[in-house]
């Protein structure tokens, strides 16, 4: 059933699969999307959308087909996301649906924002300050004649 | 049940509406405008919030068939490689407009006599001149006199000092004068500094889902307070099914439902329409009578017909370092017309403007590059992410759409908004004029980005989601024959019926058609003015 609520090993299958979508960068400056709630995100989704959780339950059943002779948690990173491919070929928008939620809520999230180099808050109603125009730019142009034709 | 009459009806609070009920309160007439939509509060908007750049998917989304809300009509526009954008509130499309304020050309009220195609406007860049710089001091135009692209004289003198290019805008600058093309800082309806009661622009980079700053110039905080003060009532969630005709043939008012859902009629001696260039079209067909068969002023036939877009190309840049692009007006940076007139060694005929736009929010870097591919998921995720975010700058193209009576509004046979009024819906193609122009724009577009230094240029041409600019469906001209309304605005057919909207339109320019539509229904107030004694003769 579809809109069963997730198993406990469906649910730590589903944070596995959200952290090989976004895993940790490299650096440690940038969590994985499981470290940073994600996965409790996506299955409130699942919850309110019977058609996205029917997909997400497709693509988790199709992992647990596909993985044997060696679990998916098992796999290191590179193996993961070789059998996530196999796994959107055959349950398509899988990867898609996941991919589009977890970028609109993981690139609002404040650990995600502060390691881009922003401040994590909504723009106003501080906005930013900007240098004001600086006219000698447009000497050249000053230079055209009158681009426009009479009528 | 039915209100008392009024002197003047005005449907539509937008761009418009807004402008010929501030002009027109001085007559101390009985003015009174009905709005399908609502007042926006600074706190609605989504520029408050962390989530405000999901909300353009979704309450703010620019077409009205994602969004959704119940004062919104729905748009069939499956039979249009663009999709139409509006929003339905008091200001209208302002509301969630780049606030981009250039004028036409002088050359654009006159296509078919120096280029052969089209037709002439009945009136001209002179006649249209004072309007313009009267509406630019209305809405508070920030910009810079001195552009060779536009007549020194009368000259155009915006009120407020350019805004801010920041790095962004100055690295595209040095494109284009590298290239020695033409550019100058974009003419902005967005306050730079305190204009009027209304704060300047902290560059906060929200325009396209609303100003809560209240810089950016919608008409619900420029025009509308000085109309209101002077008189003028307007009534908001209250949407108009039809204009209904007395037995002499003249408008006598309208049937609308109120708040609540219940019918109305309100009767008036004048009605003024100003429902854009797809929401006009659609009430005047469902304006159907017993004289007007066909609807409302349409015995020319050409009501809904002739429908332009400006096709709009889009070429962004990806540069090595970051441009700080999420700051300063979204769409307000600069404009080039080096190649907006027409030239005999080009394969089209009419030219485009170059658009410079700021670089993307976080979250639309993602959905963006994983839409174009440029973004993956997995290990790779945050190199490619990178290689993108605050590293691109985007110009987009606007091409001079012409007439074509092919490309039409009519009444969707089967969907209707929430009222039950039947939609719209669009049947619209690109002609091969437009097909050249855009191929060559988006070539000129990649040569100027690798010029500033873009190390690669992603294009999308035509871009779907940029149906803002809704033209030529009831077209002025003096013949009846072959125009809806006259040089001012009056109806041939129904000479108490004035038309102020971009329907009006003859030709599309290449240019956003805010500050147009809105100097054309100045001058239509004031020609109703000086003719009040024999205004239906």
């Amino acid at each position: 059933m579809t809109d069963s609520p997730p198993t406990d090993d469906r649910r730590n299958l589903l944070a596995l699969v959200l952290d090989a979508i976004i895993p940790p960068s490299a650096d440690g400056t940038r969590p994985g999307a499981g470290e940073i709630g994600l996965t409790e995100h996506i299955e409130t989704l699942m919850r309110d959308a019977p058609a996205t959780a029917a997909v997400v339950q497709a693509g988790l059943a199709k992992i647990e087909e596909l993985a044997p002779p060696t679990p998916f948690p098992d796999r290191d990173a590179a193996s993961r996301e070789r059998l996530l491919r196999d796994v959107d070929a055959a349950v398509p928008g899988f990867i898609a649906l996941l991919t589009f939620q977890l970028y609109i809520a993981y690139y609002q999230d404040r650990r995600v924002l502060e390691s881009l180099g922003l401040e994590p808050r909504p723009p106003h109603p501080i906005g930013y300050e900007m240098e004001p125009f600086d006219e000698s730019l447009l000497a050249p142009v000053r230079t055209r004649s009158k681009l426009y034709r009479d009528a | 049940m039915s209100e008392a009459p009024v002197d003047v009806l005005i449907i539509g609070a937008g761009a418009s509406g807004a402008a010929i009920a501030w002009s027109l309160a001085e007559t101390r007439m009985n003015i009174l405008c009905l709005e399908q939509g609502d007042w926006v509060k600074s706190t609605d908007y989504p520029g408050i919030g962390g989530d405000w750049e999901t909300r353009q998917f979704g309450d703010f989304a620019l077409s009205p068939n994602g969004r959704g809300r119940p004062e919104d009509y729905p748009v069939n526009d499956d039979e249009s490689p663009i999709q139409a954008s509006m929003f339905n509130a008091v200001g209208g499309s302002t509301i969630l407009y780049a606030g981009h304020f250039p004028r036409f050309h002088p050359s654009d009220f006159r296509v078919r006599s120096l280029d052969g195609v089209a037709d002439d406007w009945p009136l001209d860049y002179q006649r249209l001149a004072p309007y313009y710089a009267e509406n630019e001091r209305m809405m508070g135009v920030s910009g810079l006199a001195g552009d060779p692209a536009y007549p020194a004289q009368p000259a155009k003198q915006p009120p407020l000092p350019p805004l801010p290019l920041g790095k962004l805008g100055d690295t595209l600058a040095a494109g284009f004068n590298q290239l020695g093309w033409h550019w100058w800082p974009s003419d902005s309806a967005i306050a730079s500094q305190p204009y009027q009661g209304r704060d300047g622009c902290i560059n906060a980079g929200t325009c396209l889902v609303g100003c809560p700053q209240g810089a950016k110039a919608s008409t619900d905080i420029t025009y509308w307070p000085l109309a209101i003060r002077q008189g003028v009532h307007i009534k908001p969630r209250c949407r108009v099914r039809e204009i209904t005709v007395g037995e002499n043939g003249m408008a006598d008012g309208v049937i609308y439902y109120d708040e609540e859902g219940v019918e109305r009629k309100q009767r008036a001696e004048i009605v003024i329409v100003a429902c854009n260039g797809i929401g006009t079209p659609r009430l005047l067909l469902n304006s159907k009578s017993k004289q007007y068969p066909d609807g409302l002023a349409n015995r020319s036939g050409l009501v809904g017909k002739n429908l332009m877009f400006h096709p709009y190309g889009l070429a962004r840049g990806v540069f090595p370092e970051r441009l700080e692009g999420y700051k300063g007006a979204t769409g307000c940076v600069i404009m080039s017309q080096e190649f907006y007139e027409t030239d005999a060694d080009r394969d089209f005929v009419r030219g485009y403007s170059f658009e410079m736009l700021r670089g993307m929010g976080p979250v639309f870097t993602a959905l963006s590059g994983m839409s174009s591919g440029h973004i993956s998921w997995g290990e790779k995720h945050h190199q490619t992410y990178d290689e993108l975010f605050d590293r691109t700058a985007g110009m987009v193209v606007i091409c001079e759409d012409l007439p074509e009576p092919r490309n039409a509004v009519t009444l969707d046979p089967e969907r209707t908004d929430s009222n039950g009024i039947p939609a719209a819906k669009i049947n619209y193609r690109l002609s091969e004029n437009s097909e050249k122009m855009l191929a060559h724009s988006v070539a000129r577009a990649t040569q100027v980005l690798e010029a500033a230094g873009a190390s690669s240029v992603i294009t999308e041409s035509p871009l779907q989601v940029a149906g803002w600019h809704l033209m030529g469906t009831a077209r002025m001209g003096t013949d009846p024959a072959t125009s809806v309304v006259n040089e001012w605005g009056r109806a041939h057919d129904v000479r108490n019926l004035f038309i102020v909207d971009g329907s009006v339109f003859v030709t599309a320019a290449a240019v956003n058609p805010t500050n147009t539509i809105q100097a054309l229904a100045l001058y239509v107030a004031d020609t109703m003015k000086k003719n009040l004694a024999n205004l239906f003769d």
